[in-house]
């Protein structure tokens, strides 16, 4: 690991300040359960290194209000999952926490951290000798061409096909969620869905937040759709693994017709990846294992795969559909 | 005493180790010591052409940066299975050749492991690079016929009758072709070492199953004496065989330690453990099996292709064990090896046995099928009492009543034999599937050292190293039946050459050398105590005996050799060579077994495999620890469920090594993945192996897992799936 | 649950050295005298944090980990290093009550904080913890290396209610890594511990 200063900061406008004033090797620090292990392998080398994990009130989890719920950038992941309003409100929330990492970790992890989880790909972490456009940009992507088992069928490019590999963003995805953000030149707010970029030509640019801007808060908006959702997740063993693919869905139903039905896949694309037009298409139908699976088809529709990794897309397709029908007991 | 069961006694060191008590190599912390790293090769083979170690050097607190050019005269020890020492040939930094990606290139060892992991990061060299391969098919490999190489001579082609003539004559054939992956074994406990120098001699302390070979092997590669170095490994954080010789981060601590004058500690990181020590080997088994019509097997033909280094040849015993697991009266095995560019492969838990019974249990399943028999009976039916390749009877072999009994516990008998049969109440593929596995009995010849005390304890000095198989519990349950002290005031010096010889522990041959060396140790010591007393022995305590006879302690020292063996074997055990003897002895050939039945559920839609639930019977002879005991068999059912479903190491043919070198990309079964296991032994003493009537444990529990699994796979889906691991994207 | 609610931020404060360096002399390597070690010192944090009750200051380089600063300064080597990326559990200590990977914990994170190691879990008197003598009643261990951690992470288990079922257990234990795999005899173990330790 490459020596850095280290800073505590004391308000959330000091840290950015200390953060955009440290140039491109200043970066702010919370759980550390990405940022830390990315700098044990030398993958992350900030010279500067800004703790924020002790900002105030920036760990509450706030489920009073009227329009939506606000859970604080530094609350930790498995307070979240454990949260009985959030368990019995959003499941799959609360499921998308849970079945990610291990306690120990989500004891640490923050949702700001958590949100800002860089990818797995085993190319971009090993370092050298692998090709890796997000890690040395210019470099190639050895993925490509490689063992692609894990790797994006949707959203990737020339460059990358290195997959997001969050779960919590899924879930937030699919419920409109939006992040407050601080930056140098001040507040605003974005839509978790507009937070990641697609790798494009620039996979280094992993999302649209500026130069020294931090996470403040989530603010998920109020919904009764919350009550009938899951995030269902498939993996290589039953826990304490990455997703193969997974799927956070959420359904409105009108008797047995679907009135409204949120879908979001994970684990298979580059980036959150909200299923749109699988949504449309189950609009106004009931669930049948025909639909459901037809829904899990249009939610994977232009996947692309590599070598190693075409199952995937069968596999997502049966995700949703899975999925579909455990938040169906549920409404 | 030798038909009544041992009790069900705790484990010995249980105590220490809920407490987190510093047993392990790398919890020594003393003061002055040095911390040092590595920095290891990005290319998969060549030379390297210039090395600048600056920047390194420039690190404050570095105080050495060593690299090729200035390791003198230390010399590689040797390949363990070439009369060496080492896990391979090739001791990195001797020279600038490079044999494969994340061999070491440089040390660098500094106040803290902070300054020495940053150092290390900062050595860069330059290479000129040469073509590699690393796969079995890859364009490069060179393909050895192990019959044709000096290891002919100690491990013989296994053949009996004609299976080519009797092959072709079969009305019923099965011919296929089953791959396993190269797989690592990753002991939790990191591969590490602290060396130190006082005066001239080296103390070396780190987990390892041969502390001897260590002893030796460091001290050839330095040109120093043996009695100079002494290694100090009382517990061990797993091995499952990555430990079994002497590792290249010992040498490299060793000589740093001298260069600085300070004690190194050298903890090799996990990404290292994949590329700086043994791994299991890829191989691929073709297996063509003969059989009459009602099953009952004529001719077995298994040839294998296993994976070896450039620089070494790992040798191949697939065929040793599958040709032992019925009654082949025609049997043919060919062992054929793969020269790749890769540290030289080793040996990985049931190294051989795993991989020869799943490809020949899962062929027998097959074959079962093709008869229209039970894969069970089928099984009964092919029994047999004498090793076909050698005509000699087996001393002890229970595979029938492990079959009946695992079947009465599972309650095999309610299975249909059609697959897709069974279902669960959300449309889930409920399968059943059964297979045996087999390991060969070994055992080493040993010296042990008894001493009573009037304190009424007992300590025994004796080879052998604990690696939580449950050694030490062992012979505490042995020397407390014989001498009549408890078994919690009997101390066992283990994994210390400073107390006995310490000859490689693995193979499934501790137990059944040390207990057996320690019941003689017993008896020498029951013997004096009878000259310390003229009016018996009989029902009083040796520390009785001692206080009246004025004395406060006594020891005896006894040498056992494994039967067949001549005296020269202490030499050899001295020397810290193997000294191994089994499983053909001049009049009988023995062999552990064990059956496994297993429930696999796969999901009806994204076709998850789950293992509610595993019964493994095991016929191991006398159970000496019945708990440790127990628990090595779970272990090894969970051993078997990962390499049936999780473990590969994965290779990226264009860069060499192993891409896949950490602890969440090699997918190890985590506690959510193992269901119910229940395990059952016959314990029935084999006095024909030894006087304790112990054969091995460890390794046949793993055995035969994979192909039972593999079998119920099949049962539930009708799919016979010959590559493992079985995954998900093998089932959708 | 809120772990960062100090009131008084400690100062961060700068040590010119680290403890127990700098006493060495120039080292000869072959001919090469490398000389005192050299390169600028890496700046220094002093950490005063409380080590299974004791109170500890001590001066670190920043990029120390919770791991290493309690294996190699304090020398409290019953936390394991299995993977030293938070992936294996083998270091699994309790944070502010909490149990923590500490491979990943920055230590200069745990300044003013409370950690809790399997060296502190026995009572004063060395009287074992319900779950340390379960995991003995249930040979819920062979090589015994990542015992501590899933003994730390167990503990945890029950504290934090995810002990209710076998299913439950297994499922909040998955992150502690048993090769040996004694996973049937460590959920059999929680399962009895819990009991105890919900009646104490």
């Amino acid at each position: 690991m490459q020596p850095f200063s280290y800073t505590r900061a004391r308000t959330a406008e000091d840290a950015v300040r200390a953060v955009a004033g440290g140039g491109q090797g200043a970066r702010f620090i919370a759980g550390g359960t990405t940022l830390y292990d990315l700098m044990k392998l030398n993958v992350e080398t900030p010279d500067r290194v800004i703790d924020i994990s002790r900002l105030k009130d920036l760990d509450r989890i706030e489920t009073g209000g009227r329009g939506e719920l606000v859970f604080g950038a530094l609350a930790r992941m498995s307070d979240v999952a454990a949260h009985p309003q959030i368990v019995a409100e959003y499941p799959a929330i609360s499921e998308s926490l849970w079945r990610a990492a291990s306690q120990q970790l989500r004891n640490m992890a923050t949702l700001g951290g958590n949100l800002l989880q860089r990818t797995r790909c085993a190319y971009f972490r090993g370092g050298e000798p692998f090709a890796c456009n997000k890690r040395k940009p210019g470099s190639g992507c050895a993925a490509q061409g490689g063992i692609d088992r894990g790797h994006a069928l949707l959203g990737g490019s020339d460059a990358c096909i290195a997959v997001y590999p969050g779960d919590m963003a899924i879930a937030l995805v699919a419920f409109d969620a939006r992040i407050d953000v601080l930056g140098p030149d001040g507040a605003r707010t974005i839509a978790v869905e507009e937070l990641h970029r697609e790798p494009g030509a620039t996979p280094n640019v992993e999302t649209t937040l500026r130069p020294g801007e931090l996470i403040l808060r989530i603010r998920v908006p109020r919904t009764a759709i919350g009550r009938a959702s899951t995030y269902h997740k498939i993996r290589d063993r039953e826990s304490y693994a990455f997703a193969l693919a997974s799927a956070a869905v959420a359904l409105d139903m009108d008797g047995e017709t679907v009135r409204q039905a949120r879908i979001a896949i994970g684990g298979l694309a580059t980036r959150p990846w909200r299923a749109r037009a699988a949504e449309q298409f189950l609009a106004g139908k009931t669930l049948t294992p025909r639909t459901t699976r037809e829904a899990g088809d249009t939610a994977l529709e232009g996947a692309k795969p590599g070598h190693n990794n075409a199952f995937r897309i069968e596999l997502g397709a049966r995700t949703v559909a899975d999925a579909l029908m455990i938040a169906r007991q549920r409404a | 005493m030798i038909d009544m069961p041992f009790p069900d006694t705790i484990r010995v060191d249980a105590h220490d180790k809920v407490r987190g008590r510093p047993i392990y190599g790398a919890d020594d912390v003393r003061p002055g010591l040095l911390h040092a790293a590595l920095a290891v090769s990005t290319i998969a083979k060549g030379r390297i052409t210039g090395i600048d170690t600056a920047a390194a050097k420039a690190v404050h607190g570095v105080r050495l940066v060593l690299t090729h050019e200035m390791m003198g005269a230390t010399k590689s020890a040797g390949f363990l299975m070439g009369g060496g020492y080492g896990f391979q040939s090739l001791q990195p930094m001797l020279s600038p050749a490079i044999a494969y990606r994340g061999q070491p290139i440089a040390l660098v060892a500094a106040d803290t492991l902070e300054q020495a992991i940053e150092a290390a990061h900062l050595v860069k060299a330059s290479y000129a690079e040469e073509p590699f391969s690393v796969t079995l098919d890859a364009p490069g490999v060179e393909v050895v016929n192990q019959a044709d190489t000096p290891l002919k001579n100690f491990i013989p082609e296994i053949a009996a009758g004609d299976a080519d003539k009797a092959f072709a004559e079969s009305p019923v054939k099965i011919e296929a072709v089953y791959n396993c992956p190269p797989q690592h074994q990753n002991p939790i406990e990191l591969i590490a070492t602290v060396a130190e120098w006082r005066g001239g001699r080296l103390t070396i302390r780190e987990g390892t199953q041969n502390a001897e070979a260590v002893r030796h092997g460091v001290a050839t590669a330095l040109g120093i004496a043996p009695d100079q170095v002494e290694v100090i490994s009382p517990f061990v954080g797993g091995g499952f065989g990555q430990k079994n010789s002497l590792q290249m981060q010992t040498v490299l601590a060793a000589v740093a330690a001298r260069e600085t004058g300070r004690p190194v500690k050298l903890v090799v990181p996990r990404a290292g453990v994949f590329h700086d020590a043994s791994f299991r080997p890829a191989s691929r088994h073709r297996i063509r099996l003969g059989a009459d019509r009602s099953g009952r097997m004529a001719a077995a033909i298994h040839e294998i292709d296993a994976q070896t280094s450039r620089h070494d040849l790992f040798p191949g015993e697939y065929a040793a064990t599958s040709s032992r697991l019925y009654g082949f009266a025609n049997f043919r095995g060919v062992e054929r090896l793969v020269r790749t560019d890769v540290q030289t492969p080793g040996y990985m838990r049931a190294p051989f046995e795993h991989p020869a019974c799943f490809a020949m249990e899962c062929c027998v399943d097959e074959l079962a099928y093709a008869a229209g028999q039970d894969p069970v009976a089928l099984r009964l039916a092919n029994d047999t009492d004498t090793d076909a390749a050698t005509g000699l009877p087996f001393s002890s072999r229970h595979v029938a009543e492990c079959l009946r009994r695992g079947a009465e516990l599972f309650g095999w008998a309610k299975r249909p034999m059609a697959p897709q049969s069974m279902r669960g109440a959300d449309g889930s593929e409920i399968g059943w599937g059964v297979a045996i596995g087999a390991y060969p009995g070994l055992a080493t010849a040993t010296i042990a050292r008894l001493k009573v005390s009037e304190d009424g304890g007992a300590l025994i000095s004796i080879g052998g190293h604990e690696m939580g198989q449950g050694i030490r519990t062992a012979l505490g349950n042995a020397i407390s039946r014989k001498l009549g002290i408890p078994v919690e005031k009997v101390t066992a010096v283990i994994g210390d050459t400073r107390a006995a010889p310490q000859h490689l522990t693995a193979g499934s041959w501790g137990t059944a050398s040390a207990v057996p060396a320690a019941e003689d140790a017993a008896d020498a010591m029951l013997k004096a105590l009878a000259e310390l007393s003229p009016g018996g022995v009989a029902n009083r305590a040796p520390a009785d005996i001692l206080k009246a006879a004025g004395r406060s302690s006594l020891e005896v020292e006894v040498q056992r050799k494994a039967p067949g063996q001549s005296d020269a074997i202490f030499g050899r055990l001295r020397a810290g060579l193997p000294s191994i003897a089994g499983p053909v002895f001049d009049s009988h050939v023995t062999f552990s077994y064990i059956a496994h039945f297993v429930e696999v559920v796969i999901e009806p839609g994204t076709r998850r495999i789950r293992v509610p639930r595993v019964v493994s019977v095991a016929d191991c002879g006398r159970v000496m620890s019945p708990r440790t005991a127990a628990s090595q068999v779970r272990g090894g059912v969970v051993w078997g469920i990962g390499a049936a479903l999780r473990e590969a190491s994965e290779v990226d043919p264009r860069y060499g090594g192993f891409l896949n070198a950490d602890l969440a990309e090699y997918v190890l079964p985590v506690n959510a993945d193992i269901g119910s296991i229940d395990v059952a032994f016959i314990d029935k003493p084999d006095t024909v192996f030894n006087r304790s009537g112990v054969k091995g444990l460890g390794e046949v529990s793993m055995t035969g897992v994979a192909p039972a699994l593999a079998n119920a796979v099949f049962h539930a889906t009708g799919r016979r799936l010959r590559d493992l691991p079985i995954r998900i994207e093998h089932l959708l | 649950m809120s772990v960062w609610n100090m009131n008084n931020e400690p100062e961060i404060s700068r040590r010119s050295l680290l403890e127990g360096t700098g006493a060495v002399a120039a080292v000869t390597v072959l001919g090469a005298d490398i000389g005192e070690a050299g390169g600028e010192e890496a700046e220094h944090v002093t950490v005063t944090l409380t080590v299974n009750g004791h109170t500890r200051s001590v001066a670190i380089d920043p990029r120390t980990s919770l791991l290493d600063l309690l294996r190699d300064r304090l020398a409290l080597t019953g936390a394991k290093k299995g993977c030293d990326h938070g992936q294996c559990g083998a270091c699994t200590v309790h944070l502010d009550g909490r149990r923590v990977v500490s491979c990943l914990t920055p230590a200069v994170q745990t300044d003013g904080r409370a950690v809790t190691t399997i060296e502190g879990l026995a009572g004063p008197g060395g009287e074992l913890h319900p779950m340390q003598q379960a995991f003995i009643d249930h040979d819920a261990l062979q090589c015994g290396y990542c015992t501590p951690g899933q003994i730390m992470a167990a503990v945890a288990c029950v504290q934090e209610g995810h002990a209710n079922s076998p299913e439950q257990i297994r499922e909040y234990m998955s992150g502690n890594i048993c090769r040996c795999g004694a996973y049937v005899g460590i959920v059999a173990a929680i399962q009895d511990a819990a009991a105890r330790m919900r009646r104490t």
